[in-house]
């Protein structure tokens, strides 16, 4: 009797086992051909399917759930995130129009998930969504990054960062666009010394990899020109400046790199020279909003200062541009920058899976692999020939090429390029061995 | 001379709107004994409903509008969320308070969107010339407000049937409704006002720079503001928030010069430096009322 119960539940147990088993191969699509979709040649395995995506481009593809942790209600970056999780869609929907990879489409609003701008609740929506998706279409933040990181690189998930930190040359798992923070800043402090002959530098920034690795650049390119370097750091909330503005009013340097938000940028630059500061500001990409030219500060803004930017702004004349556009306008949205960024970051993505779909494997590990062997991605213009190359290290994917931008009410987003493609020699001299703030002591 | 000068005139001004701010806290405090964490959220809505309401009726009008508009808010909010707890430990109370800080934070972003928004003030970076220096007219108008505001306040509790209520229920609330003062209708219209205060508070954050989704920060001003003066003094909040003010920008200013030591952005952590100190000496604030326990 206790055989026959034992075997019984030996049995019930391997069915179980296999039940679990065939549930794990749900959707796996080993051949997707059963689905009616997909090259029956392309190996896949988590958060691919085989039955199309909800609300299909094609509804005779399978489809490739992409996942999304941005800050989208109460974390410092939410004005920016549901802007380029819009910016992504679009891309996205783009590619599906033309057919989708592989034959599958992409989906990246099934799994979109707010992670707060918060480490622990980035982990936790993460683990909620790891299980259906191949990959990471944003990741906003590097401290939120940072709590999973090391899980997408031993899960083989490849990620699109939300940041231009030049942390993300050195994790695997991300592939990153545009120039960071730090060769932005370098690219400033060059040109502020070759066309105004500046003599002084000061950085005005936040703490941490943003604000940290553009004051880290402008020291490095401080010191490589032979210029006087002062750092000034500052928190966050417009009420907080005044030290930064008195630092800035009593020193007078030539140039200052600001790396802050958008509302204590304008009250630093607004109020320094309200108060007969006379240099120039040259501020980070975040630093900008098109309703500052509404703001009190608005004549200081165009009197003095400019945008770093990794990419021409929204109106700019490029194919990838151009899309981007007729995109935004299809999908009913207001031009913004960060549209365009949700945009530009999805173009390694798009690259790795066109790879991994050529290469006939769409698993995570076929993907990771496709990413890391990326020499090149095609940003139809938007960045220059030759960026994304992750293939050969930090220092070959790092895009030093930086846009220089003033701000023009005729312009759609505020801003358009008065310097393109500027280049300095610290920047193009400059290896990148470690993260610019953890090699510069400031 | 002339920087001492400035400086003050900024810590007065950034303290008035702090002071505006710490005296919504008393208010709610003296009636129901709580700290109620609400209070950034309803100066972020004020703020942004008057961004609205300059474009079309001009930021005069728009401020007082707003400051109905979000002193209605906090009444409904008391009726609705904070008087079933009536009873309940005030600690409860004080933690349903963030909650609803949250909520209409995440309501009122959506409103902001991703951009700054404007306030659509006057006043801007213009500055006026006041014995020679250059002073921000803002910080004129931020000071006017208070005194004007201040006034009100005074001459509502002292002179009016409804200010003497209040002071009556905040006082004891059993002995006062013996006396047929309607406490639940006094706290309601402590909420209220302290909505009010706060949208007049964040209308005039606003000024100069715009206000986006981090603006709700500054109202966590007030809490040391408060402590300084005492919790339960009106009075108080005023001194304390101008003192914070003028403490943060001081600090501002020299620290950097004179104590580099203490390192950067030490002005932050100024005000509570302050708490500490006043605290150390009276351990109620300056002017709050000395609790008496008997054992």
């Amino acid at each position: 009797m206790s055989s026959t119960r034992t075997r019984r539940r030996v049995a019930a147990a391997g069915m179980a086992g296999l039940a679990v088993f065939a549930a794990g191969c749900r959707g796996g699509g080993e051949d997707p051909a059963d689905g009616g979709s997909g090259d029956g040649d392309i190996t896949t395995d988590v958060g691919v399917t085989s039955e199309a995506c909800p609300d299909a481009v094609n509804p005779d593809n399978g489809c490739i759930y992409l996942g999304t942790l941005s800050d989208l209600t109460v974390g410092p970056f939410a004005p920016a995130g549901p802007v380029i999780v819009a910016g992504q869609e679009a891309f996205w929907q783009r590619v599906n129009e033309a057919g989708g990879i592989g034959g599958y489409d992409i989906d990246v609003t099934e799994y979109v998930r707010d992670n707060q701008y918060n480490p622990q609740v980035t982990n936790q929506v993460y683990q909620e969504i790891k299980p259906d998706i191949l990959a990471l279409a944003q990741t906003l933040g590097s401290p939120p990054t940072a709590a999973i990181v090391e899980d997408l690189e031993a899960e083989n998930i490849v990620a699109a960062p939300a940041g231009w930190t030049s942390l993300y040359l050195f994790q695997d798992a991300i592939i990153e666009s545009g120039p960071t923070y730090c060769a932005e800043a370098m690219n400033g402090v060059d040109y502020a010394v070759e066309t105004d002959g500046a003599q002084s530098v000061m950085a005005v920034h936040y703490a941490g990899d943003y604000g940290g690795d553009a004051a880290a650049g402008a020291s490095i390119a401080a010191e490589a020109n032979g210029i006087d370097f002062a750092n000034v750091e500052t928190t966050a909330g417009t009420d907080n400046q005044a030290s930064a503005i008195a630092a800035i009013v009593e020193q007078q340097p030539d140039v200052v790199v600001v790396s802050t938000g958008p509302a204590d940028m304008a009250t630093i630059v607004g109020q320094s020279v309200a108060a007969g500061f006379t240099g120039t500001f040259l501020g980070s990409s975040p630093t900008w909003n098109v309703a500052l030219l509404q703001s009190p500060a608005a004549p200081a803004l165009q009197a003095a200062y400019q945008l770093l930017g990794p990419w021409a702004p929204f109106d700019s004349d490029t194919p990838g541009h151009q899309a981007m556009r007729d995109a935004a306008e299809a999908a009913g949205a207001t031009p913004n920058e960060f549209f365009l960024a949700g945009w530009a970051w999805s173009y390694p993505l798009k690259a790795a899976l066109e790879a991994a779909a050529e290469n006939g494997d769409l698993t995570r590990e076929g993907l990771y692999s496709a990413a890391s062997g990326l020499s090149s991605v095609d940003y139809e213009g938007i960045l220059p020939d030759g960026s994304g190359d992750y293939a050969d290290g930090a220092d070959s994917a790092a895009v030093r090429v930086t846009q220089l931008s003033s701000p023009d009410p005729s312009a759609s987003t505020g801003i358009s390029v008065t310097e393109a493609d500027l280049a300095g020699p610290t920047a193009e001299g400059y290896e990148f061995t470690e993260p610019c703030y953890e090699a510069v002591d400031l | 001379m002339r920087d001492v000068l400035l400086t003050v005139i900024r810590g007065l001004g950034f303290g008035s709107v702090y002071a505006l701010l710490a005296v919504g806290f008393v208010i709610i405090y003296k009636s129901s004994r709580v700290i109620s964490f609400a209070q950034p959220a309803l100066m972020l809505a004020g703020a942004v409903a008057v961004s609205y309401l300059a474009g079309p009726v001009g930021f005069f009008l728009a401020v007082p509008i707003a400051a109905i508009g979000i002193a209605m808010l906090g009444w409904g909010l008391e009726r609705t969320t904070i008087r079933p707890m009536i009873g309940r430990p005030v600690f409860v109370v004080a933690i349903i308070t963030l909650g609803l800080d949250i909520a209409i934070r995440v309501v009122v972003n959506v409103f902001i969107g991703p951009n700054v928004r404007n306030v659509g003030d006057p006043w801007g970076l213009s500055t006026v010339s006041i014995a020679g220096l250059p002073v921000q007219e803002r910080y004129i108008a931020m000071a006017v407000v208070l005194v004007v505001v201040g006034a009100g306040l005074f001459a509502f509790f002292r002179y009016s049937r409804y200010g003497l209520a209040m002071r009556a229920s905040s006082l004891d609330q059993e002995t006062a409704l013996v006396q047929g003062i309607p406490v639940g209708s006094m706290t309601a219209l402590a909420w209220a006002m302290a909505g009010g205060l706060a949208a007049v508070a964040g209308a005039f954050v606003g000024t100069g720079g715009g206000v986006d989704q981090s603006t709700w920060v500054i109202a966590l001003k007030a809490l040391p503001a408060i402590i300084i003066g005492g919790l339960d003094s009106i009075g108080g909040a005023v001194v304390g928030g101008l003192l914070v003010g003028l403490v943060e920008s001081f600090f501002a200013t020299y620290q950097g010069e004179y104590l580099p030591w203490l390192g950067q952005n030490f002005s932050l952590v100024s005000p509570y430096v302050l708490l500490l100190v006043v605290l150390l000496v009276r351990p109620y604030g300056l002017f709050g009322t000395r609790e008496v326990e008997r054992v």
